[in-house]
């Protein structure tokens, strides 16, 4: 029978361009819904009494507390939206059960609707195609943000492109008990210096650890006698003339270290309990709020205060982004650019409050508003943001922050 | 030798196994109500400096969820270990008294939840429950935790029944009790004490699952583990303290509770006589 081998080898081919074309209606369809939104008040008005499941690092009750009780309530009352804040312990999670709704097949109704997020999570979401981008020109507060800023525009290395909203500033900034260490060292080079001067009192978490990857990043700058050889992506032969400088000045460094840099603190949590234990001198935090949440929660003494390096810090923006498959994107939305208002930035910039750094550009808000940040009393711990970012640094391409942790890993932790 | 002596050496060795006991499993708590009501406390004092109720507060306080997700976490461990002893029950039973072909697999792949990593099952289970659209729902999150609890409950199920006769049933059904009346008085009571540690083990277990709980429950089913990591990753000893004596006292309270009946053997005989 000649037909049958016919239909048989055709009927696969014919189910397949149906369910390609099916698909494709669909993902038609999906497209042109969220292109539905021609300005702002449809976002809005699409946005009432919806719900928003956002997904964030949930280790600081300020922090818990200013989510929760001010944006919370803030968008009840204007927007009528539920704010579900969810904790998780680390960004990874959330990016994880994105992943596996897409692996699923669930394109339209994921759990996520809100991530705080930046750097390798971003980039892992953004190559996925987990975002949704492209919405930032509908939200009116956008305008306050200064996209001309690479460090806005680039969220470590990677261009944002449309697919987060920023949220804070952070920089490097190092801490000191001023009732027990005179003079900190103010730069790189005079730290390997004051390391060897002052054995035991010095230390970093481990490359595994945000913050002493960000750490080891600065060295690994002073080795390669700045940044800018460093940037754009990644270059192996770059990397292997700067990272032997690098891995000998930690080497060198390690004997002179807290335990004698046997062991390596596994998480910044233990760097701190160690600085509030008095055993180390120095501590370092990406968030300089960090200092005054500290001192505020009686974790760290009152004489703590802060600095930057004369050789710069490192600095960057965090961010909030929605996935793809987010069932309220028009309410993520509102949320987004409500946290993007003064009402928000400025509330969450008291230190009473959080003490974060505005992602916004003060500059570009009202005199009256300018004034209200200028006049927002500091936590004298927390080094003031506009001295740190007179010396800031940028971050690498997540390749180049990849490489470094598994340079240490292999040369300096072993 | 006089009998005096016997009877003296038993009760100093019991009272210090006791006070081993209380040492082991009350002094690692002490720091964490210390830390409770701590507002800074350096090493090396012996006691903190400063003393809040802060941690205390954010407990209670709505924004912190952690009452709402106590309840939660209860019933969660609840139906985790009521479904694994319906399903542990004749399981044990069979493995315990019936000799078959393939038995030490079964055995092995019982226990085989026990031995891979949560996380490793963990990521590709959430894809079959996204399918199953059972994934952050808190149903699924107990069906999930049948695969960390199921092991215990069988395997102690499995050990109560090799010591288990069998013909006390049949005796009971000569005298004309129904299957129900059986089980009820002659199955149930030997296999008391057995279930009952069964289940504080699936409980306790359930309890204390971290990762299941995120992926499955995708989030939106917040239990006390999922709180507590948060805060003790963080460093904040303070509120982590607090959380934690609210973590183990179920735990406490099922021990005493369940304490008084795990003696109870040799009841069969006496409720065959109910019959």
């Amino acid at each position: 029978m000649p037909r049958y081998p016919l239909i048989k080898s055709v009927l696969p081919h014919v189910i397949a361009v149906v369910i390609a074309a099916i698909s494709m209606i669909f993902a038609q369809t999906a497209i042109s819904a969220e292109k539905a939104y021609k300005n702002w008040d449809d976002v809005v008005s699409a946005a009432e009494g919806g719900t928003v499941n956002w997904f964030m690092w949930g280790g600081a009750d300020n922090i818990n507390s200013y989510v929760s009780d001010f944006v919370g309530s803030e968008l009840k009352k204007r927007y009528g939206i539920t704010l579900n804040r969810i904790g998780i312990n680390d960004t990874a999670e959330a990016v994880n059960l994105v992943l596996g709704e897409k692996q699923a097949g669930n394109h339209e109704n994921g759990s996520v609707d809100l991530i705080w997020i930046n750097g390798g999570n971003f980039r892992s979401m953004k190559q996925g195609e987990l975002l949704y981008c492209g919405y930032q020109n509908l939200l009116p507060n956008n305008r306050q943000v200064n996209w001309q800023d690479q460090s806005i525009a680039n969220d470590f290395g990677l261009a944002v492109d449309g697919c987060e909203v920023p949220w804070n500033r952070a920089q490097f900034a190092f801490a000191y008990d001023s009732a027990r260490t005179k003079n900190p060292p103010q730069s790189i080079p005079e730290l390997i210096d004051w390391v060897k001067a002052h054995p035991g009192e010095f230390t970093y978490p481990a490359a595994t650890d945000f913050n002493g990857s960000v750490f080891i990043r600065h060295v690994f700058y002073h080795a390669a006698g700045g940044v800018d050889a460093l940037l754009g992506e990644f270059d192996q032969q770059k990397f292997d003339a700067v990272a032997p400088k690098a891995w000998a000045i930690l080497n060198e460094m390690e004997p002179y270290l807290w335990r004698e840099g046997k062991t390596y603190p596994n998480a910044i949590a233990n760097l701190a309990q160690l600085f509030a234990n008095r055993e180390v001198a120095l501590y370092f935090d990406y968030d300089p709020a960090i200092f005054g949440i500290n001192v505020e929660n009686g974790i760290f003494p009152e004489s703590t205060r802060s600095y930057g390096l004369k050789d710069g810090t490192i600095g960057n923006t965090n961010y909030v982004a929605i996935p793809y498959n987010s069932p309220n994107k028009a309410a993520a939305m509102v949320t987004a650019n409500f946290l993007l208002s003064f009402d928000a930035q400025f509330e969450k910039a008291k230190a009473s409050i959080w003490g974060a750094a505005p992602a916004i550009d003060v500059s570009r808000l009202s005199d009256a508003q300018q004034a209200q940040f200028a006049g927002l009393p500091r936590n004298p711990a927390v080094v003031a943001p506009e001295a740190l970012a007179k010396n800031a640094l940028p971050e690498l391409h997540p390749a180049w922050i990849d490489a470094i942790e598994k340079g240490w890993q292999e040369n300096v932790a072993k | 030798m006089a009998p005096g002596k016997n009877g003296q050496g038993l009760p100093t060795l019991v009272w210090f196994s006791l006070a081993l006991l209380v040492t082991w499993l009350i002094l690692p708590l002490l720091p964490l109500a210390v830390w409770s009501v701590s507002r800074s406390w350096y090493f090396p004092d012996l006691l903190p400096s400063a003393y809040s109720a802060r941690a205390w507060t954010y407990v209670f306080s709505p924004t912190s969820d952690i009452l709402p997700a106590l309840g939660r976490t209860a019933l969660i461990a609840l139906g985790a270990t009521f479904l694994s002893a319906l399903v542990g029950l004749p399981a044990g039973r069979a493995l315990g008294l019936y000799q078959f072909r393939g038995k030490a697999i079964v055995e092995l792949l019982i226990l085989a939840p026990t031995i891979v990593p949560g996380i490793a099952v963990a990521l590709g289970l959430h894809v079959v429950f996204l399918k199953l659209g059972l994934a952050g729902t808190a149903g699924g999150v107990v069906i999930v935790h049948l695969i960390p609890t199921l092991p215990y409950m069988v395997l102690v199920m499995a050990g109560i029944f090799s010591n288990y006769n069998p013909d006390a049933e049949a005796q009971a059904r000569s005298l004309g009790a129904g299957y129900f009346q059986t089980f009820y008085y002659v199955t149930l009571p030997a296999i008391l004490p057995g279930l009952l540690i069964g289940s504080l083990f699936a409980f306790l277990v359930s309890w204390s699952q971290y990762i299941l709980t995120l992926l499955i429950g995708s989030g939106r089913v917040v239990t006390l583990p999922l709180l507590l990591f948060n805060f003790a990753s963080a460093g904040r000893n303070d509120i982590t303290g607090a959380i934690s004596i609210i973590y183990i006292l179920p735990g406490i309270l099922l021990l005493f509770l369940g304490a008084r009946h795990l003696t109870g053997r040799n009841r069969t005989l006496e409720n065959l006589k109910q019959i």
